[in-house]
């Protein structure tokens, strides 16, 4: 394995850098609060790791996504399970995000010279609620329809526009398929590609500015 | 082997570990559960003089699918001199729907779905007509096609 892992590397070059980073020392005041981070981000993986699995079995249609739905969690081998991380770690991943940022806050670790990486991380809070809030009409039960109605209305009752916000989010004036499968493709496709670039933004961030001295 | 060099295995191995679940895991999840290609299997339910000359009858009737004992429900109707089997699963919502005879439609309790005699939507949410069974008379015998 790692005779495998060098012959690539000696090509690729991307553990000497990692190396440095990865082996630098800590600085002594780091504690446990500092991993709520992280555990956000092991969450994310795992949502990636069970919604890929999970796309294999679910069909994005009227007709037949509830079925599908119930299929995954009757039939499928494991798939109670696999439906069971995905859901645990949706909600415990905002649960974490929102932790992580009352640590950032109460250490005051927004000042400069991390504003752009607080911006970045409250995008990523947001690109969080935006997955949640899709993923949740995926079921197509009564539950994930009236939460969507009520959801999307609160968007129609912004002052001009809110109107046409209504539109687009739906596909047309009610919910109906065409409503899951533009959710289907934000929560499969768009919000996490754009959850990963910012995270890698992130990522870099704390890389090149270190970590914060805290109170 | 100090300290930091144990660590450092245990870490690696964790993660083989954890890797190795994980696609064990994926591998379980992603092979089909079922892969035989359903067959339709036909199941005795009423003798042949006890088809109705005209009109419909509901029978019960059990079947095996998979060593599970299941009850379910058809309807044989003779119309105009020609017979068949229609299921009693509403296509709106998937209720069991009832022969009302003085109507002489079939009725949904759930959603108020109406059929007539060939099973063809009169009123009501449901989007198909009732869906009609396979079946054959052998033996002296009517048998009803089931997927098993």
């Amino acid at each position: 394995m790692g005779k495998v892992f060098d012959w690539i590397d000696s090509r690729f070059g991307i553990k000497a850098p990692h190396k440095r980073f990865l082996q630098r020392p800590l600085p002594e005041r780091i504690n446990y609060l500092y991993c709520l981070g992280g555990i956000s981000f092991v969450l994310f993986l795992c949502l990636l790791v069970s919604g890929a699995l999970l796309s294999i079995y679910y069909v994005p249609s009227q007709d037949e996504a509830f079925q599908s739905v119930v299929r995954i969690t009757r039939e499928v081998r494991l798939g109670w399970f696999i439906r069971g991380i995905h859901k645990w770690s949706a909600n415990l991943l905002i649960v974490f995000i929102l932790l992580h940022t009352l640590r950032v806050i109460l250490h005051r670790a927004y000042r400069p010279p991390r504003e752009l990486n607080w911006i970045v991380g409250v995008c990523t809070l947001v690109v969080a609620f935006a997955s949640g809030f899709t993923g949740y009409l995926l079921p197509w039960d009564q539950k994930a329809y009236w939460a969507t109605e009520v959801g999307t209305s609160m968007a129609g009752t912004i002052p001009y526009v809110g109107r046409y916000i209504l539109y687009l989010l739906r596909g047309g004036p009610d919910i109906t398929g065409s409503t899951l499968v533009r959710f289907y493709s934000l929560h499969i496709i768009w919000l996490p590609l754009t959850m990963g670039a910012l995270l890698w933004a992130h990522f870099h961030m704390v890389k090149r500015q270190g970590i914060s001295g805290g109170l | 082997m100090n300290r930091r060099d144990f660590l450092s295995t245990a870490i690696k191995a964790f993660f083989t570990l954890l890797g190795i679940i994980t696609g064990v895991i994926a591998l379980l999840f992603s092979y089909p559960s079922r892969i035989r290609r359903p067959v339709i299997e036909y199941f005795p339910v009423m003798d042949e003089d006890e088809l109705p000359r005209r009109g419909v009858r509901t029978v019960t009737f059990r079947y095996t699918i998979q060593k599970k004992v299941l009850t379910s429900r058809a309807f044989v109707v003779n119309h105009k001199g020609s017979v068949y089997v229609l299921s009693p699963v509403c296509t709106h919502l998937g209720c069991l729907v009832n022969w009302h005879r003085k109507k002489n439609q079939f009725l949904c309790p759930c959603h108020g779905g109406k059929y007539d005699i060939e099973g063809r939507v009169v009123d009501g949410p449901p989007p198909k007509p009732l869906t009609r069974l396979p079946f054959r008379i052998s033996d002296g015998k009517l048998h009803i096609g089931m997927k098993v």
